[in-house]
């Protein structure tokens, strides 16, 4: 009886505790934002005021055009490349530390934090300790971009894989199929609507990323905003912007549509 | 013939799941494993493809021993070997066809395997197994656009698809509905005469047994209590079998 008491009001303790860390955090989100919510309404207007007003890409710029969209591709593309050599090394490295595919505990234990570091060391960080090495050439927009990808796709790709489950593998070992039968026939089609998905996902990040880690860098259509900025060519700057909104609307959209295909 | 002598399987954290096993099934019949929940059979029957590795023992299959064979005998000798799943375990975007082609991938080397590559017989095979369950029409169809009946038929093919001379199967019919588990039974038995198979199913139902196993085993808390034709399955063979349940039901 006596326990049983005990073990209420440890039970009621515990969820006072929990119910006042929340309560906390609410009412310090709460303070924070009212703060904000003023600034950054009024900070965004003036912003956008600004832009609006100095930036209107207007008629003298568009012989910058051909130069922008030249930019553009290079940097796109870099992004692209950078997310298919990541997702290419994140996949293994999330069969080896999966733990529905992973045949090495040592392996297991070791990748999921690497790619946690790795996801968790923003692009910017990469970009600034590459630029050390490898100068302000497009290379080191790349690698930042690859180290990053590498660790948020092998976190992404691991949990996917351990969805997958073991029935698939089952099946597939109980046919006597050797283990890269089972992972290619089995385990990657069960997956790979997600794995697609999140490709995607990677690969419109890293387009928005590139252009600031253009900046970085000293190349692509980063580089030439920051140009245009500094020799006040605001019209031409303007132009860049809405250069790269238009290209991010265009890749979400068939990333969308894309994920339609595949999911049907 | 499969014949089993003497398995035992204690799981890590001591519990006894197979205490001193044995019997012997002969090809062309189906055997029913029947026995209280937590009795063993599912550990006995992935014992028998060696999901699950008993400690001592012999499983002997054609003149091949399981419990002590090496990972490339093993793999060989699971060929032989088809299973299948309570949850079908179909790869469910892939179509009802590649599933059942699927059950090649045992015969294939590295590339082939890995790629996916199957010869025009083994489409064709594909193709009259499919036939066979009777879901000829639904072969380019995903897996996942299928009934649950018709995805117990998948698997079948699939196993069917490795000719194999025993099929294991852990309670394939505990997430059907009553007509599509007399199909699935139905279609299990007449595999089992027509192909000379050796098929032994995990059961908890006792007049599902009764009405499409040939043979029965009855296992209680890891032994094999009971061990003879359906027919000989009396009730006190029954009170045997479900001893414990009795037991807690009662107090
Ligand atoms: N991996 C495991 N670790 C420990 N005990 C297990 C494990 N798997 C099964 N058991 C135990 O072994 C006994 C037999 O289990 P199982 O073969 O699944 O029974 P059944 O299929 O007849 O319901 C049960 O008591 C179960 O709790
Ligand atoms: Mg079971």
């Amino acid at each position: 009886m006596a326990e049983l008491t005990r073990y209420f009001s440890h039970q009621r303790r515990v969820r006072l505790l929990v119910f006042g860390t929340l309560l906390a955090l609410l009412l310090l989100a709460q303070v924070a934002l009212q703060l904000n919510v003023i600034e950054a309404a009024t900070g965004v207007f003036a912003g956008w005021g600004w832009l609006v007003a100095n930036f209107a890409p207007i008629a003298s710029a568009f012989p910058a055009l051909g130069e922008i969209s030249w930019q553009l591709a290079a940097t796109v593309l870099i992004a692209i490349a950078a997310t298919m050599v990541a997702a290419g090394v994140a996949l293994l490295l999330a069969l080896a530390g999966a733990r529905t595919t992973s045949h090495w505990p040592l392996a297991q234990a070791l990748i999921r934090p690497f790619a946690s570091i790795m996801r968790n060391i923003p692009f910017v960080a990469w970009a600034l300790v590459l630029l050390f090495s490898f100068k302000q050439t497009p290379f080191t927009g790349f690698l930042a971009l690859l180290l990053m990808s590498v660790g948020y796709l092998t976190r992404a790709f691991m949990e996917t894989l351990d969805e997958v489950g073991h029935g698939v593998i089952e099946a597939l070992e109980a046919t006597g199929a050797g283990y890269w039968a089972i992972i290619c026939q089995g385990v990657l089609p069960a997956a790979a609507a997600p794995l697609v998905s999140w490709l995607l996902y990677m690969i419109e990040n890293n387009i928005r990323d590139a252009t600031l880690v253009g900046m970085l860098t000293g190349t692509g259509v980063g580089f030439l905003f920051d140009l245009y900025f500094k020799s006040f060519r605001y019209p031409a700057a303007g132009l860049v912007v809405c250069a790269i909104i238009l290209v991010t609307i265009a890749i979400e959209l068939s990333a969308t549509k894309l994920r339609q295909v595949l999911n049907a | 013939m499969l014949t089993v002598t003497a398995l035992n399987k204690t799981y890590p954290n001591g519990k006894r799941g197979l205490i001193d096993v044995g019997f012997e099934l002969q090809a062309g019949t189906v055997t029913a494993i029947i026995g209280p929940s937590g009795a063993g059979k599912t550990t006995l029957l992935r014992s028998l493809n060696r999901f699950i590795t008993p400690e001592s023992g012999t499983i002997e299959l054609d003149g091949l021993e399981l419990v002590g064979a090496t990972r490339a005998a093993l793999r060989q000798a699971r060929r032989h070997i088809g299973m299948i799943f309570q949850d079908y375990n179909l790869i469910e975007p892939l179509s009802a066809l590649e599933n059942v082609l699927h059950g090649t991938l045992g015969d294939k080397r590295l590339l082939p395997g890995m790629m996916g590559l199957y010869t025009h017989a083994e489409k064709k095979r594909a193709m009259a197994l499919l036939q066979e369950v009777g879901l000829a029409e639904s072969a380019t169809q995903p897996a996942k656009s299928l009934s649950g009946g018709q995805k117990q038929r998948v698997g079948i093919a699939r196993a069917l698809m490795q000719s194999p001379q025993v099929i294991l199967c852990d309670e394939p019919i505990a997430s059907l509905d009553p007509q599509s588990t007399a199909t699935i039974m139905t279609l299990l038995a007449k595999l089992a005469k027509q192909k000379q198979l050796t098929i032994i199913i995990n059961l908890h139902q006792v007049d599902l047994a009764r009405e499409y196993a040939d043979h029965i085993i009855g296992i209680n808390a890891g032994r094999c209590v009971f061990d003879d034709a359906t027919a000989a399955l009396d009730d006190a063979a029954l009170a045997r079998i479900y001893a414990q349940e009795e037991a807690m039901v009662n107090g």
